[in-house]
């Protein structure tokens, strides 16, 4: 049996030891006279002063140097180390996969403290031919150590570890200890998996069975009955009000709980200030939608917090975001010659209704079309217009090769003949005369390409239903070789064909919009597929209010970031994460990709110029804030043979309880001795300062 | 075992009243030594010796003659009816304690057991209180022990001390040949002291001197460094215990030693107490005395 000790930093304070022997060695004069009948014999005494005194009341000195090295060795924590009883387990020789969860989860109260503690204990008393290797693990499992036979080298790696945001997962860790204990040349393996047992990171799908004659030991650092409330998700949603854009905030609370809140005070800040707030009552594991009162969005992109909760488990209380002001997507309808005052009510009808993206339209006719009536223009529709000639007709050329969206509709008014001859390679394809299909009651559409962009909304069941729109006429297509049919008629015609042109995309419908050839300009998939198909040609991407922790962002993918250089390699980045360390990223050395790992807001802006920046908001994953606890019995079976699976777990629940408690208890009898024996001093010392004579 | 053994001074000061404490430390010091050879004063017969003409013829022992056929006369033990005075310091210096009874509250107990078992012995109490100068007298009378007790009990402590004046007109104040027991700490040159105490012996007075100290005052087991303050004058002096223990103890060892020598070189007893010690001791050194003054024949 042995000592060490878990906090050693501690045994500095063996220094204090010179308090009382200064105290002992140095003579204080008392501040108060000491009366005596005469100094009649005293005044024949010559005065001296002296410096060096030896010890007085060794008998005080004692037990006050006993109480400094009680007091320093108790909060040295010691350890036992025992090598008898259930040390004899060890007897034999291993190989010892501690597998340390660093989940987000694990900073629940002191879990993660625990989890550390007991995977020291562990590193730290290894028998003499045993070897053990640190695995930790989160979403993915990572060895800190190679297998080593030396707890100094591991213990090293141990102090290395930091607890992580990601979510939990048992197989990756699992799957490494089984390498790691077939690779092993030991007799024995054995498996230590330290951890809060949480139940979303168990997949008994994906478990697989730890070698023969392996161990599993489980250390339960979890709480029997966490509490924890958590912002889950959050929806910003956009409207305008006198002209100027808003935003109006909802966010998900759940209750992990097994009791009730009420009253729970739910928060919102913008750019770190209080602007809205909350009072709600959540049942036991339940959600429920907060929304908070229409925020004014500044011309500008800012910060918002949503808070709520104040538990053990902070950083799933907060939910961060980062919302920018979004412009219309501005389109012009271009109307052919002649066109009545309604020839495009339905799109125009339909385009007026969106909110994200607003749609901004104009339409002109294409006679008295201008070249800067193109200006600023997301999107251009040729609603069964030919396109316009001249200089107009060169600067819808350019406007499209710039990375403008054309959308052509060719209806009844749209012969192939008006086209010019310099603008009909921005078609993506032939087009002919038309086919009529009136006397068979109307074609439908037959095939959509659901893996586009624009029609992958509508994959799923309920989501627009097409075949209830007749197509009596239509022109005949024949898409160009690098043309793509979005859309075909049951007779196998194309419906819709999209192409692209220098940056711009061009998408061709073969059927009008003024509800006549077809009618599905009034069948209800008309506005969502108008919507789409806008959206797509003018290349809108949502903004990304929000990321997960663990998710990428490529940097040179923002706009904000790449502007006013020529070359990305001139490009010079300075990150700042949550915690705000800065680092800088170079194009030759470091990859654009920005790894989230931490939840807060990352700053990114280019070196030397303050204006060309972005913040970044990253979250947990939610699913980390569900404390639910898997059954550590059916883990055990379904990862190892039942009895190594009970024994296992038994001995686990031994280590944890009592003989982690147990070892270190010393420190608690120490701290008691110390106490007694200041008592016994304070007695001492009253009752010398009383006996002394002259007080 | 005597009772009066246990009579620690401290258990001493815990009884209010004056008189009953001299006479709880008289009776049990009585109690305790019946045996003595000092009782048994006044009528007790003493000796025989020849009858010689003018002797009362009733004081002839006839069985003495019935046997010897010769005349003897009974010699008894008389009365003494001697003066006792206490002369007592008051000063402030007396006022001292480390921890147990002060010097003064010991010397009152002394003074109190003193003079109630001088009146037991039939004796005239008095009391003399000094300081700078006698600060109290009650002359010796038989009738005045509940004077004296009354003026020992409301004995609060004086200024400076100084024996030489007071002794020299407590010495014109006495008229008859007295018993003086002198109780002080004595912080005066030994030569002084002695001078002033022969004073009272040669005008024929039984002189007694009892020195009070504390036991601190001998021993000195001070420990810190400190100032001593004067408990008289008010003088303060640093003090470094530990280096002037030696040296203080040494002088105080001399003072004594010169004390005991010079006194006794002029008979007169001198004894020196420690306020720790039990007053037995005070009243076997006083009876030691009384017994010499009492043998009239």
């Amino acid at each position: 049996m042995g000592f060490s000790f878990l906090a050693p930093v501690f045994l500095l304070g063996l220094a204090a030891i010179a308090i009382p022997i200064w105290i002992h060695l140095t003579h204080r004069e008392r501040r108060d006279a000491v009366r005596f009948p005469s100094l009649m014999f005293l005044r024949e005494v010559p005065f001296k002063t002296v410096r060096r005194q030896r010890i007085r009341h060794w008998l005080l000195f004692a037990l006050r140097v006993a109480a400094v090295l009680l007091l320093v060795a108790a909060f040295a924590r010691p350890l036992l180390e025992r090598s008898d009883g259930s040390a004899a387990a060890f007897v034999q020789a291993r190989e010892l996969v501690v597998l340390l969860d660093r989940s987000h989860s694990m900073a629940y109260a002191d879990n993660w403290d625990r989890a550390v503690e007991a995977a020291r204990w562990a590193l730290g008393n290894l028998g003499a031919d045993d070897r053990a290797t640190l695995v930790t693990f989160a979403e993915d499992a990572e060895a800190a150590s190679q297998p080593s036979g030396d707890p100094a080298v591991l213990l090293a790696a141990l102090d290395g570890v930091e607890l992580g945001t990601e979510t939990t997962r048992y197989g990756p860790a699992l799957q490494l200890a089984r390498e790691i204990i077939e690779r092993s040349d030991r007799p024995r393996g054995e498996a230590l998996l330290i951890s809060d047992m949480q139940q979303v990171g168990w997949d008994p799908a994906n478990a697989s069975r730890l070698p023969g004659r392996t161990r599993l030991r489980l250390v339960d650092v979890g709480r029997g009955e966490a509490f924890n409330v958590a912002i889950t998700g959050m929806n910003i949603a956009r409207g305008r009000r006198g002209g100027r854009e808003e935003i109006v905030v909802s966010a998900v609370l759940a209750n992990f709980g097994g009791r009730p809140v009420a009253d729970l005070s739910a928060s919102l800040e913008i750019e770190g200030e209080r602007v809205a707030s909350r009072e709600v009552d959540l049942d036991a594991g339940s959600t429920f939608a907060v929304t908070f009162e229409p925020h004014p969005l500044p011309g500008r992109p800012v910060r918002g917090i949503v808070r709520a909760g104040d538990d053990a488990l902070p950083l799933d209380n907060s939910f961060q975001f980062v919302v920018a002001p979004e412009p219309p997507v501005r389109i012009l309808i271009v109307e052919p010659r002649g066109a009545g005052a309604d020839y495009a009510l339905y799109l125009e009808r339909a385009l007026a209704i969106s909110r994200r993206p607003a749609f901004e339209v104009q339409t002109e006719r294409v006679t008295s079309l201008t070249e800067s009536d193109l200006d600023d223009r997301s999107v251009v529709v040729l609603n069964d217009a030919p396109p316009p000639g001249g200089a107009v007709g060169a600067r819808l050329r350019e406007f499209v090769e710039e990375g403008g969206g054309l959308l052509v509709v060719l209806g009844r008014r749209a012969p192939p003949g008006g086209w010019p001859e310099d603008l009909i390679d921005l078609v993506p394809g032939d087009f002919g005369g038309p086919v009529d299909r009136a006397a068979e009651g109307g074609g439908t559409l037959g095939y959509l390409d659901y893996d586009h962009p624009a029609l992958e909304i509508f994959n799923t069941p309920r989501s627009g239903d097409f075949s209830t729109a007749r197509f009596y006429r239509y022109r005949r297509f024949q898409p160009a070789e690098d043309g793509r049919v979005l859309a075909r008629f049951d007779d196998g015609a194309e419906a819709m064909v999209e192409g692209s042109y220098g940056e711009g995309r061009v998408l061709v419908l073969t059927s009008g919009t003024e509800n006549f050839w077809n009618d599905l300009t009034i069948q209800p998939v008309f506005l969502p597929l108008i919507h789409q198909l806008v959206k797509h040609l003018s290349g809108y991407r949502e903004a990304t209010t929000w990321h997960r922790v663990g998710g990428v962002v490529d940097l040179s993918a923002k706009a904000e970031l790449t502007a006013g250089v020529s070359s990305l390699d001139e490009l010079e980045l300075v990150i700042e994460n949550p915690r705000g360390r800065e680092r800088v990223l170079r194009p030759a050395r470091d990859s654009w990709y920005l790894n989230l790992e931490l939840p807060g807001f990352y700053h990114v802006r280019q070196v030397g110029d303050e204006d060309r920046a972005v913040w970044l908001a990253a979250n947990l994953d939610p699913s980390e804030s569900d404390l639910s606890r898997v059954d550590v019995q059916e883990l055990a079976g379904a990862l190892v043979a039942p009895e190594e699976a009970d024994a296992g777990v038994a001995e686990a629940r031994a280590l944890s309880a009592e003989e982690q408690e147990g070892r270190q208890s010393l420190w608690w009898y120490l701290l008691a001795a110390a106490c007694a024996i200041l008592l016994i001093e304070t007695v001492l010392s009253n009752r010398a300062r009383r006996l002394a004579p002259g007080t | 075992m005597t009772v009066s053994s246990f009579l620690d001074p401290q258990v001493l000061a815990r009884i209010d009243n004056l008189e009953l404490l001299a006479r709880t430390v008289v009776d049990g010091f009585i109690n305790g030594l019946h045996r003595s050879p000092y009782l048994g004063l006044s009528v007790d017969f003493a000796e025989h010796r020849p009858y010689m003409p003018g002797d009362d013829i009733r004081k002839i022992d006839w069985r003495v003659f019935g046997r010897t056929d010769r005349y003897y006369v009974k010699q008894f033990e008389a009365d003494t009816n001697a003066n006792f005075l206490v002369v007592l310091d008051i000063s402030r210096s007396m006022d001292f304690s480390s921890g147990g009874l002060s010097k003064l509250d010991y010397a009152r107990y002394l003074a109190a057991c003193l003079s109630y078992f001088s009146r037991q012995q039939r004796d005239r109490v008095g009391l003399a209180t000094i300081a700078e100068d006698i600060v109290d007298y009650v002359p010796p009378s038989a009738k005045h022990l509940d004077i004296v007790l009354h003026a020992i009990d409301r004995i609060e402590p004086a200024a400076q001390g100084n024996l030489s004046v007071p002794l020299l007109k407590v010495a014109e104040a006495i008229k008859r040949r007295s018993i003086v027991a002198i109780i002080s700490d004595l912080y005066d040159e030994p030569e002084n002291v002695a001078r002033s105490a022969s004073v009272l012996e040669n005008k024929g007075n039984d002189v007694i001197v009892f020195q009070v100290l504390d036991k601190a005052e001998l021993e000195f087991p001070f420990d810190e460094p400190a100032q001593f303050e004067d408990l008289e004058s008010g003088e303060r002096i640093p003090v470094v215990p530990e280096r002037q223990r030696e040296a203080y103890r040494e002088l105080i060892d001399g003072h004594i030693a010169d004390l005991s020598h010079l006194l006794v070189e002029r008979r007169i007893d001198y004894y020196l107490f420690d306020t720790s010690q039990p007053l037995d001791y005070a009243l076997f050194s006083y009876l030691s005395r009384r017994e010499k003054l009492s043998r009239v024949r």
